[in-house]
């Protein structure tokens, strides 16, 4: 089991291709249907998927402290659940049986109308017309080498596995104090109101154990997410971060080192006065995706359409292999075996 | 009977009654000496996290300056009543940013010996017996040092009743004196610490007041 400050024997990595990524959510239900139908879990989106530029899930998701400035911790928030959305009830029954022909409203669960939800802004995207953009961003716990939530704990509540570096929560130390929760710059950790502990991610780790890729990463039919540990040469991460660079960790600034990283978002090029495309400029704005990826995000995207133009006249690339990966098993790593062949116990709950 | 500052609280014997267990509100404390105990804001210094002392260094905590305290002993069964005043009740845990109110008495595990501002050490072990609103099952929790608590899986033979009233919580522990863990039996003198805990202010964890030593409680023969 380690610690804070020690780093773990082995680091396990994961990278999201943002530019493959269709927002369908397959990741959301898979690890949805699989962890967090529980009591007190309805309303936890483990992985979740937004539309980017956006509020987030919880609302203004980067905006809420937590992390580390200088080394420092920096003190955070953690939101109300109304704020990551409810797990609402529709008033089906009046839709489908009422006399009044009305749409299908959500309700929270005091009754009143939602004012947020998971990818609440899904539809809105930046920039003006007809330059407009929009990318999904997908989340899900980091596992970052720097754990603001470990250290904030005060009582050893979390700890890292020394195998593969996941963070995972102790649920028989947790006392429900919500340090982790409200130091975690991501906002990935919930809270269970029934149970009153904090519960997040558990990389799928049992499914890991058996040789099979996490939910989300098998799940995804976009071939967005890449997984393998960090000290495999071969493996998609080193490659993508350490090699190509083109693979970076999600604000940076917010100090926690973080082991998701993400491949940014191209867009189409940006409209010149005539209508047409200029492909000289970027439709994302520069400075926006600086703040997200931080000041590699340049080079990255130049690697990228560099590759990509290779590919384009015939020749072949290295990188745009890996972030094709016309043979699936390729993104899963060592975590290649079909769940469906494995013996399973019989569910008894 | 009136409250006295003082930092031994006398436990009283009571005849037990028909009525069940001495609760929050019962007549029964009457005969017992209520006597009210200051309490301090715990240091930050020592909280173990360096987060909770950075987030916490520009806030207020430690914000119940006393609780009222009482024990007696009724049909075997000791009873410690602490009363304090609540800025906004929290009476449960309604949201990601609410925090329940809470109290708790802390014991050496032996009797003696161990030190209260460090919650114990690896030689001396403390016990409390901790109550969040909103929960009808006390922890019974072990320390041998800040930050290393766990609790006891039930039974353990601690069972505390909670009464919103007045403005005040009115919150009593109880436990037959011949239960096994901390040793308290009829005629001993045993170390007790108290603290409290404000839901409204987020006080949870190290965050909270307390008695900064040991008072006495005297358990009647």
């Amino acid at each position: 089991m380690g610690t804070a400050t020690s780093r773990p024997a082995r680091q396990l990595a994961m990278v999201f291709d943002l530019n493959k990524c269709l927002g369908c959510q397959s990741c959301s239900i898979a690890c949805k249907t699989l962890w967090t139908d529980g009591p007190g879990m309805e309303s936890m989106w483990w992985n979740i998927v937004n539309t980017m530029p956006g509020g987030g899930t919880p609302r203004d998701v980067f905006s809420h402290g937590g992390g580390y400035r200088d080394g420092q911790p920096v003190p955070g928030k953690f939101p109300a659940q109304r704020e990551y959305g409810e797990a609402w009830d529709f008033d089906q029954q009046a839709v489908f049986s009422g006399s009044e022909r009305i749409p299908l409203h959500p309700r929270e669960r005091d009754g009143s109308t939602p004012s947020w939800g998971p990818n609440w802004d899904e539809d809105l995207g930046g920039g003006v017309y007809p330059d407009s953009f929009f990318f999904y961003l997908q989340q899900i716990c980091a596992n970052c080498s720097k754990p603001a939530c470990l250290e904030a704990c005060p009582r050893e509540g979390l700890y890292r596995r020394e195998e593969d570096g996941i963070i995972l929560i102790d649920e028989e130390r947790c006392n429900g104090y919500r340090f982790c929760a409200e130091a975690c710059p991501y906002k990935r950790i919930y809270f269970n109101p029934q149970r009153a502990v904090a519960q997040k991610c558990i990389a799928c780790y049992p499914r890991l154990e058996a040789g099979v890729a996490p939910a989300c990463v098998r799940q995804c039919p976009g071939r967005v997410r890449h997984i393998d540990y960090m000290d495999n040469k071969e493996g998609h991460p080193h490659k993508l971060v350490n090699e190509w660079k083109v693979a970076l960790p999600l604000r940076p600034d917010f100090g926690t080192e973080p082991n998701v990283f993400y491949v940014p978002p191209l867009a189409p090029s940006a409209f010149n006065e005539g209508g047409e495309f200029d492909d000289t400029k970027r439709r994302i704005p520069a400075e926006y995706l600086r703040e997200m990826f931080g000041p590699g995000v340049d080079a990255a995207l130049e690697t990228i359409e560099r590759e990509r133009e290779k590919t384009t006249r015939g020749e072949s690339s290295e990188l745009m292999d890996i972030l094709i990966s016309r043979d699936w098993n390729d993104l899963m790593g060592p975590f290649t075996q079909n769940p469906a062949e494995l013996i399973r116990p019989p569910v008894t709950r | 009977m009136t409250a006295v500052t003082a930092s031994r609280i006398v436990g009283a014997r009571i005849a037990p009654t028909k009525d069940g267990p001495l609760g929050p509100l019962s007549a029964g404390w009457g005969a017992a000496v209520e006597v009210e105990v200051p309490l301090e804001p715990t240091p930050l210094e020592v909280q173990p996290s360096a987060y909770v002392r950075t987030a916490w260094a520009d806030r207020k905590h430690g914000a119940t300056p006393s609780v009222r305290a009482a024990a007696a002993v009724a049909g075997g069964v000791l009873h410690v009543r602490l009363r304090w005043k609540a800025l906004n009740p929290r009476p449960a845990i309604t949201d990601n940013n609410v925090f329940a109110d809470a109290c708790a008495v802390l014991f050496p595990l032996d009797g003696k010996g161990a030190e209260l501002a460090t919650m114990g050490d690896a030689a001396h072990p403390v016990q409390a017996w901790h109550w969040r609103a909103g929960t009808a099952i006390p922890f019974v929790i072990q320390a041998t040092g800040l930050g290393t608590v766990t609790r006891q899986a039930p039974p353990h033979g601690v069972s505390v009743e909670a009464t919103w009233n007045a403005d005040e919580w009115s919150v009593v522990f109880s436990r037959p004196l011949e239960e096994q863990g901390v040793p308290i039996r009829g005629g001993a003198t045993v170390p007790i610490g108290i603290a409290v805990w404000q839901g409204a202010l987020e006080e949870r964890a190290g965050l909270k007041s307390h008695t900064p030593g040991w008072l006495t409680l005297e358990v009647p023969a």
